[in-house]
């Protein structure tokens, strides 16, 4: 066990699987001799050169596209997207090539792509710097979507999506980079599927599903709590894993989902629809999400107000008790 | 390589602070004019000191310095007429205050009570675009309308040399040509795009795109800020006149990070940035004036008290910034009006209301 | 009048958490300006050097050159020269990010009395509840005389369990809704059932359940089910059967002192009728195996009967070892005791393991029937629906019957239509007729 960062994790990650497998190579704007601005591929072009650790033109919808064409060619590009809010000019190949391709091809043309994004607030950035766009991948048919909450599960499912063979949008929590954490570099990346949620905690009364930046949020809620809160972290978000939060709903009864993204439209609106038709007769109140409101992210002296909160996750468990 | 590029370059005022002359460009300023451009000069960089420092005392997000590109911006935004309007990126300190935006608008996003800052109608001036070329298309756009609208006002869009990447700065030349628009692309080549080498990845020269869109280009030493103001105003007049689109490439240098939470030792070398600090805009004008006795050094105190003063100004003003209450964020999300979003606004006051201390812990 | 204020480490590049101090470039006595630069720092992006926002004297340098120390630890004190004129406000800084909690408790309190869900959106927009009636006055329940009771799910579960009419309800919940006991009292039950710790409606949970040790065993058994789905060619028939037979019998049975302690359900008489299938077609009890050499089908000669189970970590499937000749009193205590112990958490992955055919009772969840899908590597799996008051024409007149649905899916790879429809028959048969079917056990196909 090393203790390290989710960016040093994400960084080992990346090499292990950049060792494994010569036709991966990493794709995006200032990542090689910078390191990226998070430097999570640091010292990586120094190590396995600039024909793996290619720094790109700053143009996303170009950096998608062109990765396209070189997973046609047989590579598996990783591409960086520098902040959340600058993936959209690259959304149109991600929704219309990227994720198209395959059926598109009756299965002849894979797109091992992972796109790396680092997502969500909390960091005091300016405007386009704090967005949580997991929804809009998530319900684009054709990706798979993953984000990981603590060291040890980012050096594994970095590793993971860029084996998957189906094109993973990743969301690493930026506001978590610097979290540190206990990381087994031994650990066998294949041995657990990511596809899967994890009950990171166990509780009888409540359940509160979270992912991504808000796990931590959630475990320290759950620590202060005045009851027993079970806390599952999501991880992968496409395909979603009901079955255990259904399964702890089964138990508890009650059901708090909690994300930073805007409520109107999100994981949480699709896990509540999807535990309601799982588990309708064990619930005991409504499923209640405690979520960023339906406004553009704030400017960042307001952020603590609008991202879920310890106390705002508490609130949710009182409320849905007292249902 | 950088003075060789440099070399085609249209120049009036050489780093030395020689008044050189060019065959296609020249520009006749007052003394009084002279001695305008240097204050304003003068005046940014220390906003941009003393913002830089607020940064580092916790008191901005982030801050993405202007320093060394002061005659680009100015000289440029210097340029513009009253009823024309500009769309700068983040960085063009120099041109929001040539449009008279005042200092503490301009910090307010960068201290997070603001997300955008000042009323881009009154001051004819944009709002910061942080989406890397965005404002482009916007630029011609605005153009275009003016175009409809028979007036003769003219657009300037801001952008740099990492934004010609982009698709969207691209699209632009594609429209403005297409519609003739009355719009002036001031491309600020800094050098660099973050970690980026302009010039090691692509030598091809940026101007020179312009030909291919169908409009002219040209290259201007963006450290002068007296060559800057000559092609600039040579272009708005173009566009005023019905001459269409011109791209204008400010050959300058970032000399500092891209922004604070940058670190540019670990891919450029310092003595780039030596070379760069013999060609500074400040100095050159201030040689000029002086040596020109048109300012002497009483004239050079005193802006050196004002920016002092000013630097106090802005140190007061950041800190002591009202902290926009929370559910100001409902606001201005839509024009009309949303149940939806007063439902939550109520929401949030209500609970948040419900709070009384902190519980220390 | 000279005042004391430190300097605390800002987050200087968007995010950070900690710096270590590289040096200090100014000692305690040292006058010091504003924005002279006093000390270099060393983040996870870049080292930095930062101006120092007081004008004044060094007091002290609170951390050494070398230590780590999280965004917002005070690093300096400056005795300023004069105090400012008024009381310079100390607002959390902006560079020093999102505060986090602290797993010690929560940050503020309520104030009591006030409750924030008053209104709230969470009630309104995000989780509206279901019935818009909750904001009227509700009083008892004999007021109401139009739309749905308000129940929530689990208790509207219990009443159609008990049949119970919740409109005809008193209700006694807070927001006038029909609650546990209120259905409990309107069935003449003994309220006690319902509550925690006491027993329960086949799949209500009670909190107090025990955690059960097998959360690995029930992931490896999801992913194996989703491999048998999409690996096995399913088919599944239906058939009705009549069961008044069956319940009679099951009347006698619970009458025998020996089934004095055993809960005798129509399970158990489905078992026995599905083990009795097993032995007249062993085909149904078999496996299909990928081996090295190819595939092949072992058909076991022992009958090891799965049984579903809703249990508080989901749904098990227990497996009853050995049960070919079992007896039907000896069926139900054993598989009373499996589901137990699977239900307080206890099943070892043994016990979770090793069945050659499956046996679900989905009408403990108020259903007919449904396609269940194979446990892995197993080529049967039969369904049992709930056992309801239908229409039934009994020669030639309709008349109401207790009516159950079978649901029999099986590998098409190994059981073709005709086996798996005299499988089902076979089971149908001694529902309709347990008597009668075991008088002629063998004679009839």
């Amino acid at each position: 066990m090393t203790t390290m960062t989710m960016a040093k994790a994400l960084n080992a990650g990346l090499r292990r699987a950049m060792e494994r497998e010569r036709r991966v190579v990493l794709f995006g704007e200032d990542i090689g001799r910078l390191g990226g601005v998070f430097r999570v591929t640091d010292g990586l072009q120094k190590d396995f050169g600039e024909h793996r650790v290619i720094d790109a033109p700053l143009a996303e919808s170009g950096i998608v596209g062109t990765s396209v064409g070189m997973a046609m060619r047989g590579f598996r590009p990783v591409v960086e997207i520098q902040f959340d809010g600058f993936v959209y000019p690259a959304f149109d190949q991600i929704v219309s090539q990227v994720a198209k391709t395959l059926r598109r091809t009756d299965g002849a043309v894979r797109m091992p792509l992972v796109i790396r994004i680092p997502y969500g607030g909390g960091i005091g950035a300016v405007e386009h710097h704090s967005e949580s766009p997991e929804a809009y991948f998530v319900h684009t048919a054709g990706l798979r979507v993953l984000t990981p909450s603590d060291p040890q599960a980012a050096y594994l499912t970095i590793q993971q999506a860029i084996a998957s063979d189906d094109p993973v949008i990743y969301l690493e929590p930026k506001r978590r980079y610097w979290d540190k954490g206990e990381v087994d570099l031994d650990a066998d990346p294949f041995a657990l599927s990511p596809w899967h949620a994890r009950v990171l905690r166990p509780g009888d009364d409540v359940t509160v599903a979270c992912y991504g930046p808000m796990v931590r949020t959630c475990l320290e809620a759950a620590e202060a709590a005045d009851c027993s809160v079970e806390v599952i972290d999501l991880q992968s978000l496409s395909p979603l894993d009901i079955d255990v939060v259904a399964a702890s709903v089964r138990r508890t009864g009650h059901l708090v989902v909690v994300h930073e993204a805007s409520s109107t439209a999100g994981l949480g609106a699709e896990v509540a629809a999807r535990v309601s038709e799982e588990c309708f007769y064990s619930l005991e109140a409504p499923v209640l999400r405690v979520t960023g409101y339906d406004v553009p992210y704030p400017a960042s002296r307001l952020e603590e107000h609008f991202l879920p909160d310890l106390d705002r996750v508490l609130d949710g468990v009182d409320r849905v008790r007292a249902f | 390589m950088v003075d060789g590029m440099l070399g085609s370059a249209v120049q009036l005022l050489t780093p030395e602070g020689e008044r050189v002359a060019d065959e296609d460009y020249d520009i006749s300023l007052s003394n009084a004019e002279l001695k305008g451009l240097y204050r304003d000069m003068v005046l940014v960089r220390r906003l941009d000191s003393e913002a830089t420092a607020l940064q580092r005392q916790g008191e901005l997000g982030l801050w993405a310095s202007s320093l060394g590109q002061e005659a680009a911006q100015v000289g440029s935004g210097r340029s513009l007429l009253p009823g024309d309007y500009a769309f700068p990126t983040y960085r063009d300190h120099g041109v929001t205050w040539s449009r008279g935006v005042p200092p503490l608008e301009v910090l307010a996003m960068f201290r997070g009570v603001s997300t955008g800052g000042w009323d881009p109608i009154a001051l004819r001036c944009a709002i910061y675009t942080i989406v890397i070329g965005n404002q482009a298309l916007h630029a011609v756009g605005y153009g275009m309308g003016a175009q409809l609208d028979g007036s003769s006002e003219a657009v300037i869009g801001y952008f740099g040399d990492g934004a010609t990447d982009e698709g969207d700065v691209n699209e632009a030349f594609v429209f403005a040509a297409d519609f003739n628009a009355p719009v002036v692309f001031f491309c600020q080549n800094n050098q660099w795009a973050i970690s980026s080498p302009r010039e090691r990845k692509n030598p091809a020269p940026l101007y020179e795109r312009a030909a291919g869109f169908g409009f002219p280009g040209v290259r201007v030493d963006g450290n002068d800020i007296l060559a800057v103001m000559a092609v600039t105003r040579a272009a708005l007049e173009r566009a005023r006149s019905g001459g269409g689109p011109t791209l204008v490439e400010a050959y300058t240098y970032r000399m500092a990070a891209h922004t604070t939470s940058d670190d540019p030792t670990r891919y450029r070398h310092a003595e780039e940035l030596e070379i760069w600090r013999l060609r500074d805009p400040i100095e050159r004008l201030k040689v000029f004036l002086a040596r020109q006795g048109i300012a002497d050094r009483g004239y050079f105190d005193q802006i050196d008290r004002e920016a002092a003063d000013l630097a106090v100004m802005i140190r007061d003003g950041v800190r002591s910034m009202p902290e926009p209450p929370a559910e100001t964020m409902f606001d201005h999300v839509y024009a009309e009006p949303h149940e939806q979003l007063e439902r939550q606004r109520r929401w949030l006051v209500d609970y948040e209301s419900s709070f009384t201390h902190e519980v220390s812990s | 009048m000279s005042e004391q204020r430190s300097f605390a480490l800002p987050d200087v590049g968007e995010g950070l958490t900690e710096a270590e101090i590289l040096r200090w470039h100014v000692q305690p006595g040292d006058l010091v300006e504003v924005n002279q630069l006093i000390v270099e720092i060393e983040t996870a992006k870049a080292s930095v050097e930062l101006p120092c926002p007081f004008a004044g004297t060094v007091g002290a340098l609170l951390v050494d050159v070398g230590a780590v120390v999280p965004v917002g630890t005070p690093i300096i004190t400056i005795e300023m020269a004069d105090a400012p004129q008024q009381a310079e406000r100390q607002a959390v800084l902006v560079g020093y990010g999102v505060k986090e909690g602290t797993p010690s408790g929560r940050r503020r309190r309520r104030v009591p009395g006030t409750e924030a869900s008053e209104g709230s959106p969470a009630e309104d927009v995000a989780v509206a509840p279901s019935d818009e009636s909750s904001d009227e006055p509700v009083g008892p329940a004999a007021t109401r005389t139009s739309g749905p009771a308000l129940a929530k799910p689990p208790v509207r579960r219990l009443a159609r369990e008990l049949g119970v009419d919740l409109t005809l309800v008193t209700p006694t919940g807070q927001n006038g809704d029909v609650t546990r006991s209120d259905v409990l009292s309107a069935s003449g039950s003994d309220p006690s059932i319902g509550r925690p710790g006491a027993a329960r409606p086949a799949d209500v949970q009670t909190r107090s359940d025990e955690r059960m040790p097998v959360r690995g065993v029930q992931r490896a058994m999801a992913d194996a089910m989703v491999q048998s789905a999409f690996t096995a060619p399913h088919v599944t028939e239906w058939v009705d059967v009549d069961m008044s037979r069956a319940l009679q019998v099951l009347d006698r049975l619970r009458a025998l002192p020996e089934s004095a302690d055993l809960r005798v359900s129509p399970m158990i008489l489905v078992a026995a009728g599905l083990i009795r299938a097993a032995r007249a077609h062993p085909r149904i009890n078999s496996s299909w195996v990928d081996g090295p050499d190819g595939p092949h089908v072992d058909v076991h000669g022992e009958v090891h009967l799965g049984i579903a189970a809703d249990t508080p970590r989901g749904l098990l499937v227990p497996c009853l070892k050995g049960a070919t000749d079992l007896g039907i009193l000896e069926l139900a205590r054993r598989v009373q005791q499996l589901i137990d112990t699977a239900r307080e958490g206890r099943a070892t992955p043994a016990d979770l393991t090793g069945g050659t055919i499956t046996l679900t009772n989905i009408g403990v969840f108020g259903i007919d029937g449904g396609t269940p899908i194979l446990s892995p590597g197993q080529t049967s799996i039969l369904a049992m629906g709930r056992i309801l008051d239908r229409p039934w024409v009994v020669d030639g007149a309709v008349v109401a019957r207790p009516v159950m649905q079978l649901s029999l899916s099986f590998d098409h790879r190994v059981i073709d239509g005709a086996l798996g429809s005299r499988a089902l028959r076979s089971v149908a048969d001694f529902l309709t007729d347990p008597g009668l079917a075991v008088l002629v056990d063998g004679e009839r196909s």
